[in-house]
């Protein structure tokens, strides 16, 4: 196989819409071709991250609980590493208060922006028990990488033209699924599958 | 009969452009205009001939009847709730339902 073909049907294989047969041929290829194993490997990251992308970012009550508290507890720590430290002594209250507010706001606003809280670890004795195996496969396998500036005021021509591409992407890269969801959800793996009369026969989207 | 075909095509032809037409940027909440952009740059980085397969979905989600596009929303919905197993048995099971072509 070509690297030209390779790469027509890594498209459908990230989807998982690839034949069994099909996906042979591409895995033997891509066994031993580095270029099109690594371009396939940085798609499905980069689609993995597309999908997990909130299409919201609420924070939970025990979430934000959970990050008051481990600011809290690593503050603690501060003060009995440094007792009566000489900046505290002559900084304001209301300089401090407003330092301790920033932090928190800016810790609200990432994990708003990520759903990941990211702080200073607090001593072992009080840390957090460690995340299982599922939540962390759960969890993207890796930061997306994109900027997280906010968008700007005059958005390129592309996005401009198209903003609802780019809103209905997950949608769009999932087409073929969706569109037969119904189908598919009664579909058993035992059997023959369970396809509804008048249901149009699958395509690749 | 074919002058009431008629206004039907006429009034098709002019509600299918309403139907289709873009939303301009500044229409967009802060929100939608924060996941319209995060999307872009993700879609920048994808390889061509994905973004090119993304813009023929895209062509043919836009002709869809509105009803059809909502009723995707909805799977996405139900899609996006899936916890990983059950996602994942999702995904074998539509290999075994399109494997039957």
């Amino acid at each position: 196989m070509r690297c030209q073909r390779a790469q027509q049907w890594m498209a459908a294989a990230v989807d998982g819409e690839l034949s069994p047969r099909r996906r042979r041929a591409l895995d033997g290829h891509l066994a031993s071709c580095a270029a099109c194993h690594g371009e396939l490997a940085a798609t499905e990251r980069m689609l993995t991250a597309l999908e997990a992308l909130s299409m919201e970012a609420p924070v939970s009550a025990s979430l934000e609980q959970a990050t008051l508290r481990r600011v809290r507890l690593a503050a603690a720590d501060e003060a009995e590493r440094v007792p009566a430290s000489r900046w505290r002594a002559w900084l304001p209250l209301p300089v401090f208060a407003l330092a301790t507010a920033a932090v928190l706001a800016l810790a609200v606003g990432i994990v708003q922006r990520t759903g990941e809280v990211s702080l200073p670890a607090a001593p072992a004795s009080r840390r957090a028990p460690k995340p299982t195996a599922e939540a962390a496969a759960a969890r993207p396998k890796f930061a997306p990488p994109v900027a997280t500036a906010p968008p700007p005021s005059e958005p390129p021509a592309r996005l401009a033209e198209a903003p609802d591409l780019f809103m209905d992407l997950p949608i769009l890269r999932n087409m073929d699924k969706l569109r037969h969801f119904e189908a598919i959800r009664t579909t058993t793996l035992d059997d023959e599958p369970a396809t509804p009369d008048g249901q149009e026969p699958p395509s690749n989207g | 009969m074919r002058g009431a075909a008629a206004i039907a095509v006429l009034l098709l032809a002019l509600a299918a452009p309403e139907a289709r037409a873009q939303r301009p940027w500044q229409s967009l909440t802060p929100e939608e205009q924060r996941r319209a952009w995060e999307n872009y740059q993700r879609y920048q980085q994808l390889p061509e001939q994905r973004q090119r397969m993304l813009d023929r979905r895209y062509q043919q989600f836009r002709s869809m009847p509105p009803q059809e596009r909502d009723r995707l929303r909805q799977n996405y919905d139900q899609y996006r709730g899936l916890d990983p197993n059950q996602r994942r048995e999702f995904v074998e099971k539509y290999q075994r339902w399109k494997g039957r072509k």
